[in-house]
């Protein structure tokens, strides 16, 4: 054992000192972590308001009602209500292009004339809703505009069923009782925890992760450098077991993968917000995930010939697990197959364990800790034999 | 002459390496599906729906949900699992039909469905639709409560009588138009914007996989070799950028013809197209020079590659539009004009948007030209310098 | 004798990696058909000196022409008269030993079809013609080097630069590389040869550069360099009869430096042995000597060297 801390040592001081491990560990994506909080931050702290425009051609009871409730709802939502004239200005105001500087309204109700009247009745009754080019400010004012409608359909009905039955009374007051009755089934709005990492959090963690491989594979890989330059021959021929010479390469690697991991968390915290959680929790899963980056990177090297070879290959199963993974697009959102088949990566289940450690306590990451060790430990048993099988000068 | 044997070397050796193929073509295009099926879609928020009731009252109410615009819905078997995904930001909000939905309503009891969501502003658009949704389905049972608090009538008369009514009463109906031309940005495909975006990331980085190649001819001592014979440094240089420029080509159109066939991406003016790829592989090709002068080892270029690749394609609108930065961000705008990235698409939108061609990308590819032209005179000179100092 | 044209000159070449002045003000110039040795140990300032010759390497000072044409490091026309087979690999490892030759064949402007009976023809100096389409990667070590030495001669250029070439190569090819750059030496090219073995040194070369600490110490054929540092040839003859008697005989010859009885046999330095050893064979058996065995012993290289730096060459 003593050797093999010897080994470790040995490597750690030349990853030092090419700066390699530096930069793919640490600059990379740290750098990139910089990047990304830069540009979806803004958008993140981005809240919804919209401008609306009505038009009142009607005038009648049933017309001052719907600017009322819209008014209402202006205020709830922090959106702009604006009354104007003519169609024409309706239009002008909705035709403007998004994300300019233009002043303008994202949809324009219009009350038409008549539409008070008909509403009384029991004919057809239309109210028109103007979007523009789209966005979420058109999508909300149909649904509202839909709603109210719909709230009328059934005042009418309501009505109609009260005068069926003998009842007799100004309909607008009917309709006006009518619609104070509370709907029958009633919407409980109930807050969930919230275990979706937050921007900042997503993208710190998401591409630590992403580069822990290629850190840790920069340590692996340094077993297949030693056979090329020959001095895997040397180490062979010293005093030891086979197997000091692998953990000598395992301590390395898992020290470069640690020492960068802390690094990055302390360093996005500080520098970009990120939240990673509770400390306790956040080392297990740092310390699960690295056993897992060891194992399958391992094992991707052991079919290697020349340490370029175990570059590419590495490279090639790091960047693919890591985009399946979710760690540059949250893949669960896309929902389907995509979402499922992430889960063959430890990355995913590191991104999980994280949002788990979020919107819970520290106990809610041992699921994902322990699907990491179960990589780690399966691929890194395979690797064993393999490595062991290949280590010959 | 001599640029194209290096050239050709450096292919013929490029193309030995099975995983420069992988690299090259199957992974963007595999990105592009996935990512372009993923998100690309509707970005229109998810409800998810655990229905306990069997009836057909709560029945109906999934379809009517399902109706609804601006809103997917997707059936899950268990309420743990709804919750979780919700909680886990997979969606925006949860709806819970309990078991009695039916029966309690039936005996002309109030009954409620929950909506779980982590916060309400997220769960706005949803909210509202499931409101409206509700208020569809519930027309005849609460008029039949109105008749019956009007003490006109019973529960069940009232909901006999509200029946017929709901058939001889015409609905209250939206009429939704728009005004004006759509443009830009919400006219785009699909996968169209995001082609375009993906297209320029992946054509960059994998240029800048050839700095490896420059470093490994450095460091296997072929490089002074060939600066031992009659061949300048300029076209040692130009030689080693034109066979992964030729890559970083190859592997544009490759994107721009799969895609068009594929999704039918609208790329604009094939001309025009052309040349804004063949453009942007030359600055890609130079930066790649740069590095490769600039570095002494494949695993630091290899990562700042990355760093490079994604960062600038970051900066430049290749993940998150300009427009939006634009909007949003002026700052971030102008931050993104030192990438080339976004002189790229700035060219792009004004083949694909504003149907332009060839002779309006022109102040573009004169920039990007400039990019390209700085890169390898600056690699040219750092070459001569490494190799003979 | 002819008069020979230089194919190298080069005047006062000075070179500083920091603070270590590698080479100090070298100088030397080659003939056509012309081999010259540099020899010196490890960290001498060879492969220096070798890297400002070819342009490889910007110098602090001095002056290099080649075939006429003055060199620098941004020097492309005079480069075509050059040969240079560094002292570590250059080949390309995925590629097979024929894409490497044809290769640096183009970028000596060679037309495709001399390229290709030029490349086989290599090939065969190299003893490579059955490997020519493995990857130089499955090569064995001394196969990579004689491709790299290989890829050196291909445009037969007029000045060959060859830093330590055979280290790694068994005998046999060994002895077809020497033969070959012989040949080309025979065919009027100037050869610039550094080695650690002194045989080669010896049998390749008309002309040694001795050079240490980044200066030429001394420079001359074999015989001028031994002479100028006083060395002599050793003779011993094993024989039988009055050797004191034959020892005052050679007191006569002005050839012979020293001579004495030494393990019942007569012992001498001399001048030249080659030219001397007949006219000393008459006078001891004039004497009355019968001389049994010969035994000449001539000083090399290592001697000298070891004479002007006081350290072995090897180190
Ligand atoms: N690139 C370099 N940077 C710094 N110092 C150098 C460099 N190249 C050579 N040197 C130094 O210059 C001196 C001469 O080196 P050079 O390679 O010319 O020796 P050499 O005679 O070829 O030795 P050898 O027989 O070992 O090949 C040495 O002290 C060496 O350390
Ligand atoms: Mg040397």
């Amino acid at each position: 054992m003593r050797q093999a801390w010897t080994i470790a040592a040995k490597d750690l001081r030349l990853r030092l000192r090419d700066r390699s491990a530096l930069i793919v560990g640490i600059i990379a994506p740290l750098g990139l972590a910089a990047i990304f909080s830069s540009i979806f931050n803004p958008i993140e702290d981005f809240d919804f308001s919209a401008t609306y425009a009505v038009l009142d051609e009607d005038g009648g009871p049933v017309a001052a009602q719907f600017s009322a409730v819209l008014d209402q709802f202006g205020t709830g939502t922090g959106s702009d209500i604006r009354t104007v004239e003519t169609r024409q200005e309706a239009a002008d105001l909705v035709d403007v292009e998004p994300f300019s500087d233009e002043e303008g309204a994202d949809a324009a109700f219009v009350i038409p004339a008549g539409f008070s009247n008909a509403a009384l009745s029991a004919d057809p009754a239309e109210m028109e809703v103007i979007t523009g080019q789209g966005g979420v400010g058109a999508g909300v004012a149909v649904s509202f505009a839909e709603q109210f409608a719909g709230e009328l359909t059934y005042a009418r009905i309501a009505v109609s069923s009260f005068e069926a039955l003998g009842g007799a009374e100004d309909r607008l007051a009917a309709g006006q009782r009518a619609l104070a009755i509370p709907a029958p089934v009633s919407l409980e709005e109930i807050e969930a925890a919230n275990k979706q990492l937050s921007n900042k959090t997503f993208y710190a963690a998401g591409l630590a992760i992403f580069f822990l491989f290629f850190t840790v594979q920069i340590g692996v890989n340094s077993l297949l450098e030693e056979r090329h330059a020959g001095t895997l021959s040397r180490l062979m021929a010293a005093p030891m077991r086979r197997y000091s010479i692998i953990a000598g390469k395992g301590i390395m690697a898992f020290v470069l993968g640690f020492v960068s991991m802390v690094v990055l968390i302390i360093a996005t915290t500080l520098l970009f917000g990120a939240e990673w959680g509770d400390p306790l929790g956040v080392l297990l899963l740092v310390v699960a995930a690295i056993i897992s980056a060891l194992g399958i990177m391992a094992l991707v090297a052991g079919f290697a010939k020349t340490p370029e070879q175990a570059g590419n290959y590495s490279s090639m199963v790091a960047v693919v697990l890591g985009f399946l993974g979710g760690t540059f697009f949250p893949v669960g959102q896309a929902g389907g197959l995509l979402s499922d088949l992430r889960f063959i990566t430890p990355h995913a289940w590191f991104m999980q364990g994280l949002g788990d450690l979020a919107g819970g306590n520290v106990p809610d990451v041992l699921p994902a800790v322990g699907a990491l060790l179960l990589f780690g430990l399966v691929t890194g048993a395979l690797a064993l034999g393999v490595l062991r099988k290949g280590l010959q000068p | 002459m001599k640029a194209f044997t290096i050239a050709g070397t450096n292919l013929r050796r490029w193309l030995r390496d099975r995983s420069n193929v992988f690299w090259a073509f199957i992974f963007p295009i595999l990105l592009i599906l996935v990512l372009g099926s993923a998100f690309g879609g509707s970005s229109d928020p998810r409800l998810g729906i655990h229905n306990e009731g069997d009836g057909p009252l709560a029945a109906d109410l999934v379809v009517l949900l399902e109706e609804q615009p601006g809103m997917q819905v997707i059936q899950f078997e268990s309420r743990e699992d709804l919750v979780a995904t919700v909680e886990r930001g997979e969606l925006e909000a949860g709806l819970l039909i309990p078991v009695d939905y039916d029966a309690t309503l039936r005996q002309g009891a109030m009954t409620s469905v929950e909506l779980v969501a982590r916060s309400a502003e997220e769960a706005q658009a949803i909210s509202s639709n499931v409101q409206s949704a509700l208020t569809q389905q519930s027309v005849v049972l609460r008029a039949a409560f109105f008749v019956e608090s009007e003490e006109v009538g019973s529960f069940a008369e009232g909901l006999e009588t509200a029946e017929t009514a709901s058939m001889n009463v015409a609905d209250v109906t939206v009429v939704v138009s728009s005004a004006g031309e759509p443009v830009g940005f919400f006219q785009l495909g699909r996968f169209d914007a995001s082609a375009q975006q993906q297209m320029l990331l992946f054509v960059f980085l994998t240029s800048l996989t050839a700095s490896a190649a420059l470093i490994q001819t450095r460091r296997l001592g072929v490089a002074r070799r060939m600066m031992s014979t009659p061949t300048p440094v300029r076209t040692i240089l130009v030689g080693e950028g034109m066979g992964r420029f030729a890559v970083a080509l190859l592997q544009g159109l490759f994107i721009m013809v799969g895609t068009l066939v594929f999704f039918n991406v609208n790329w604009g003016d094939p001309v025009g197209a052309a040349a804004i790829l063949i453009v942007f592989s030359l600055v890609g090709s130079g930066a790649a020079m740069l590095m490769g002068s600039l570095f002494e080892n494949d695993q630091q270029a290899a990562g700042l590659g990355v760093l490079l690749g994604m960062g600038l394609a970051a900066l430049g609108g290749c993940m998150v539009p300009l427009i939006i930065f634009e909007f949003f961000a002026p700052t971030l705008f102008q931050v993104a004009h030192i990438t080339p990235h976004a002189w790229g698409l700035e060219a792009f939108d004004v083949l694909v948007i504003e149907n332009g061609t060839l002779v309006d990308t022109l102040p573009f590819l004169a920039i990007l030209l400039g990019f390209a032209g700085v890169f390898y005179l600056l690699a040219i000179w750092r070459l001569r310098r490494v190799l003979t100092r | 004798m002819t008069i020979r044209a230089n194919v190298l000159e080069c005047r006062d070449l000075k070179k500083s990696f920091g603070d270590n002045e590698a080479v100090k003000g070298v100088g030397f110039r080659i003939a056509e058909g012309e081999t010259y040795g540099l020899l010196g140990p490890n960290g001498a300032g060879k492969t220096t000196t070798i890297s400002m010759v070819t342009g490889l390497l910007e110098r602090d000072d001095g002056e290099v022409t080649v075939d006429g044409q003055p060199l620098t490091t941004a020097s492309v026309d005079a480069k075509r008269a050059i040969g240079l087979v560094p002292q570590d690999l250059a080949i390309y490892p995925d590629l097979t030993a024929k894409e490497n030759l044809t290769f640096f064949g183009r970028l000596y402007d060679m037309p495709s079809g001399d390229l290709k009976a030029r490349v086989a023809e290599v090939l065969e100096i190299i003893g490579l013609t059955d490997r020519a389409d493995d990857r130089t990667e499955e090569f064995s070590g001394g196969m990579k080097r004689r491709l790299n030495i290989g890829l050196g001669l291909l445009h037969k250029p007029r000045l060959l630069l060859l830093d330590e070439p055979t280290v790694g190569v068994d005998p046999q090819s060994r002895n077809a590389i020497l033969e070959s750059v012989e040949l080309l030496s025979g065919e009027g090219m100037a050869v610039l040869y550094t080695t650690h073995y002194m045989e080669e040194a010896e049998r390749l070369c008309d002309r040694v550069g001795i050079i240490d600490l980044g200066e030429i110490k001394a420079e001359g054929t074999r015989r001028e360099l031994v002479q100028m540092v006083g060395q002599h040839d050793r003779i011993r003859l094993q024989a039988t009869g009055p050797c004191e008697a034959g020892v005052e005989a050679l007191a006569a010859l002005a050839v012979v430096k020293e001579a004495g009885v030494r393990d019942g046999g007569i012992e001498m330095l001399v001048d030249d042995a080659d030219q001397s050893l007949a006219q000393i064979l008459g006078k001891v058996s004039g004497a009355g000597v019968t001389v049994t065995s010969v035994d000449v012993d001539e000083p090399n290289l290592e001697s000298v060297f070891l004479h002007l730096t006081g350290r072995a060459l090897r180190d």
